[in-house]
């Protein structure tokens, strides 16, 4: 598949895949992203981790700084730390006989609606941005969104969908989406444009948007204060996956009454814990706990399962992008039935890695080991 | 965030303190056998059984409470007199007078909030906003310092303490790494004498 939105017209996805194995036996999974940088750090962190007891995974954090101004590495070191502090909370969940969703707190649901991504536009195959604003450019070709749409309710049952917008033009979003809204009306529809239009063109677009009732805007505009005001002009609900991302960002957020929903990435908010706390927090200001994701395998997927299981805060479905990878690395298929995904049984995520699937998409690997 | 615990029995029984303390003493029978006990003073039964809900999962599962619930910030607790009032067990309140600024320490009776979940997302709203928890033992009964002590393991902030309206003679507790909330229940002779259904 070939995702083309605000940022990046692609047709793959690179992550680094974890596995954490204890003195015990047990072995771990987690996963964050793919990029060289957090490759590396992996590397460098997962050095650190040798001799420390899964079990207290709060130390985990102090390897990139007790506070944002000792953290050198940055959204970096976060996303690496909650690739390792994944495959940790797996490790202690298997080595206790819990589900992942009982050790973070409880197994409240075993089914989780998932939304599905719309890109930007449908291509064949990736392309330049001058042929997606070429594509844009014809009105008609918003269909060929809607066509896309109508087929993840055919084959998944999907109930949900974010649209990914280029924003290149508000009046391609107002159709398709106007367009989206008529064919598929029992939907929740979310927008995307990735902070990508200004402030003013932005609270224009969704003040016409408003009658359709979208499920929210996520970031329409930036930074805090733009989506602040923003979301004081429209009645639509406000999200954002891009100025409210780790710790210190929340009680900004909530004392501006910035933003409706925080769509939370495991990998921005650096783990387990810190995704829990955030959730904890925002639910106690009004605020609603949601789960981003991007195109991750199927090991993130269940662990957003398990987070969306375990805590009564998160009431929206969960991003998902699984269903449009080619391939995974998990032995059993984590599928999309009438929009929906079921927590895996069994101890921690209740998954197991496919070592001839991994070694087809492996890049590179290293091993570190206790001396 | 009730311990995720199969509860097969769970009794309460009102037992004498040495002192002359009326306090409530629950236990918890997990499906596989397991038991696991808590107590209160302030007579509220609720605070009692998911502290035993909580011992009998961690003691099912041979790990410190704090093992559950992610980690431990401390190995070791500081205890100090402090006569301050506790804050209210009124959760409107005490978010309003947070996001005013209100507090520099959040002085709470774990035993009055009720819940190991109460007393976590209270921590979780403190650290979003630099506050630490000062956990009071409000009887000043070792049994309560015992508790705050596996509690106060798992809450981050610097300023983090147990406190009393008393001098204790402890200054500080150590964390326990043995499985369990780890109360010393022979504290009180009354303890066993208890008569528990099967």
């Amino acid at each position: 598949m070939v995702h083309a939105g605000s940022m990046y017209v692609i047709q793959k996805t690179e992550r680094t895949v974890v596995e954490l194995k204890l003195e015990n036996g047990i072995t771990g999974l987690g996963e964050t992203w793919g990029t060289p940088d957090v490759y590396a750090l992996a590397q460098r962190f997962a050095r650190e981790l040798i001799g420390k007891d899964a079990l207290d995974r709060f130390s985990f954090r102090e390897i990139i700084g007790k506070s944002s101004y000792e953290n050198r590495f940055g959204r970096n070191g976060l996303a690496t730390i909650a690739g390792l502090d994944l495959a940790a909370w797996d490790a202690a969940a298997r080595s206790l006989d819990m589900s992942l969703a009982e050790l973070i707190g409880a197994r409240k649901r075993e089914s989780i609606d998932v939304v599905s991504t719309l890109p930007a536009a449908i291509f064949p195959r990736a392309v330049s941005r001058k042929e997606l604003t070429d594509h844009l450019d014809v009105p008609a070709n918003t269909r060929l969104v809607v066509d896309f749409a109508l087929e993840q309710v055919r084959k998944s049952g999907f109930r949900s969908f974010k649209l990914k917008s280029a924003a290149y033009s508000p009046e391609w979003d107002w159709k398709l989406l106007n367009e989206l809204h008529e064919a598929l009306p029992a939907t929740r529809i979310r927008f995307d444009p990735n902070a990508n239009y200004g402030a003013a063109t932005a609270t224009e677009l969704c003040r016409r948007l408003d009658p359709l009732g979208l499920e929210f805007f996520e970031d329409p505009t930036g930074e805090l204060e733009g989506i602040a005001r923003l979301k004081a002009a429209v009645k639509t609900p406000v999200a954002t996956n891009m100025w409210v991302v780790r710790d210190e960002h929340l009680v900004p957020a909530i004392r501006r009454k910035a933003v409706d929903v925080v769509l939370g990435d495991l990998f921005m908010w650096g783990g387990i814990d810190a995704w829990r706390r955030m959730a904890r927090v925002a639910h106690a200001y009004g605020i609603k706990p949601a789960l981003h994701s991007v195109y991750e395998t199927g090991i993130a997927t269940v662990a957003n399962l398990h987070l969306a299981s375990a805590l009564a805060e998160v009431e929206h479905p969960n991003d998902s992008g699984l269903h449009f990878l080619a391939a995974d690395v998990l032995s059993e298929p984590q599928e999309v039935k009438n929009g929906a995904m079921r927590l895996p049984t069994g101890p921690g995520l209740g998954v197991t890695l496919d070592s001839a699937r991994l070694d087809k998409v492996t890049l590179e690997t290293t091993s570190v080991r206790a001396p | 965030m009730a311990a995720p615990l199969s509860i097969a029995y769970t009794h309460v029984h009102s037992l004498r303190t040495a002192s002359g303390a009326e306090a409530l003493v629950a236990r918890v029978l997990a499906a596989d056998g397991t038991a696991g006990f808590g107590f209160t003073l302030n007579l509220d039964a609720g605070v009692a059984r998911d502290m035993a809900a909580w011992d009998a999962l961690a003691q099912a599962k041979g790990v410190p409470l704090w093992g559950l619930l992610g980690g431990s910030h401390r190995k070791v607790v500081k205890i100090l007199k402090d006569e301050l009032p506790a804050i209210p067990a009124d959760w409107t309140a005490l978010r309003k007078d947070v996001l005013e600024g209100r507090h520099e320490l959040l002085r709470i009776d774990p035993f009055a909030w009720g819940s190991v979940e109460m007393v976590s997302t209270i921590a979780a709203v403190a650290g979003a906003f630099d506050l630490s928890i000062a956990l009071l033992a409000p009887n000043a009964h070792p049994w309560e310092f015992q508790y705050c002590a596996a509690l106060a393991a798992t809450l981050k902030g610097e300023d983090t303490r147990i406190i009393s309206r008393k001098d204790f003679p402890q200054k500080e507790m150590k964390v326990t790494t043995t499985p369990g909330i780890e109360i010393d229940w022979s504290l009180e002779s009354s303890f066993s004498k208890l008569q528990w259904q099967s």
